[in-house]
């Protein structure tokens, strides 16, 4: 798998990307992996999956679930399966449940986590992003959390999606980066300030 | 917009992203399936929601009526009741009433149906040589109904091709376009 990512990443990076710009969340979302780049290609950070890995594995268990139902009661017609269609389906929606918690309260809007570690410090960044339906705020929040010190610390800007958005509908990734990088230093300002 | 701008969404995604398409997919199409069988564990019957697809029980039920129907084996069929039943060798369930019925003293039923709009019993109908319905052949009994929702389905079933292309360009829309 990481060949072919990388491989689509060089794709990505080497022309701009190009979106309907009318259409929330294609732009939100060519908005994320853009700055998503500027973490992983400028500031050379290894990206961290667990995030989305674990909600990815509970959707699988969802739709496994539910496949198996089909199954099963397609092998043993109806009264047969009942006690399997009645496990699958309150684990389908405990399932379901468990899953808008998860979005609601640990991922939060988060889109990428990444991890910076050499020699001097060992520090995840996360990064998220909000964008109203028919508004054009974008709300970027980049989060630092150091794990030696347990320091956090969280700064965002709001800024019409219109900065970093040319007329033509291409993200412009220098005003992204600009944007990224101006968030990543007042952050790195902060911690040296304490 | 272009067609080939429809796919743009699809090629940006990287491995991570696709699979998170297909499975929101999986749980349109799973959310559906796991309230359908919720709602058959929760009736007992095979099939709790029904459309009545012809006018043979008119005026009580017209082509289009939505039934909503129970089959708890403690409740015993009774004379007057409609019921929904299976006929071998029939693919659709039929929705007529209860006409004759002889019960055993052990529970063993066996009943005879006929529709309130039809002339003659439903003998006719049922599998060649078979004289009288059993319980094993009880779909549910109706609960209730709702009148003309179900014209849709009707709809859909005189005319798959527009069934078949309804449902084609809804999957496409959800896998193509990223949320």
């Amino acid at each position: 798998m990481a060949p072919l990512d990388s491989k689509e990443k060089t794709d990505a990076s080497s022309k701009p990307t190009k979106i309907n710009k009318w259409d929330g969340s294609a732009v939100k979302n060519s908005l994320d992996d853009a700055v998503k780049e500027v973490l992983t290609k400028k500031f050379n950070y290894t990206e961290n999956f667990k995030l989305m890995d674990i909600k990815l594995l509970i959707c699988s268990i969802a739709v496994g679930v539910a496949m198996f139902a089909l199954v099963w009661d397609y092998l043993y017609p109806f009264p047969l399966s009942k006690p399997i269609l009645i496990f699958s389906v309150t684990t389908y929606f405990i399932m379901m449940g468990v899953l808008s918690w998860y979005t609601a309260y640990i991922e939060k809007g988060i889109f990428t986590v990444c991890i910076q570690k050499d020699s001097k410090r060992d520090v995840v960044w996360e990064a998220s992003s909000l964008l109203k339906k028919y508004d054009d705020i974008y709300t970027l929040t980049l989060a630092c959390k150091n794990k030696k010190t347990g320091n956090f610390t969280k700064i965002s800007s709001e800024k019409s999606v219109a900065n970093f958005i040319n007329e033509d509908g291409y993200v412009v990734s220098e005003l992204v980066y600009a944007e990224v990088s101006k968030l990543h230093n007042s952050l790195l300002q902060e911690r040296k300030d304490k | 917009m272009e067609v080939s701008s429809l796919f743009d969404d699809v090629k940006r995604m990287n491995m991570r992203q696709f699979y998170y398409q297909v499975l929101s997919f999986g749980m349109i199409v799973s959310s559906a399936l796991m309230i359908w069988k919720g709602l058959m564990v929760v009736t007992g019957s095979e099939s709790p929601i029904v459309v009545v697809l012809s006018g043979s029980m008119e005026p009580a039920f017209h082509r289009g009526d939505l039934l909503f129907l129970t089959n708890y084996p403690e409740e015993p069929v009774r004379v007057g009741e409609i019921v929904v039943f299976k006929v071998l060798g029939r693919d659709i369930p039929i929705v007529h009433r209860v006409l004759k019925l002889h019960e055993k003293s052990n529970g063993t039923i066996k009943f005879l149906t006929k529709g309130d709009n039809n002339s003659v019993d439903d003998r006719g109908l049922y599998a060649p040589g078979q004289l009288w319905l059993t319980k094993s052949d009880v779909v549910g009994r109706a609960r209730g109904f709702l009148p003309y929702v179900g014209m849709v389905t009707i709809m859909m079933n005189e005319y798959p091709n527009f069934k078949i292309a309804v449902l084609v360009c809804l999957a496409c829309y959800v896998l193509v376009h990223r949320e």
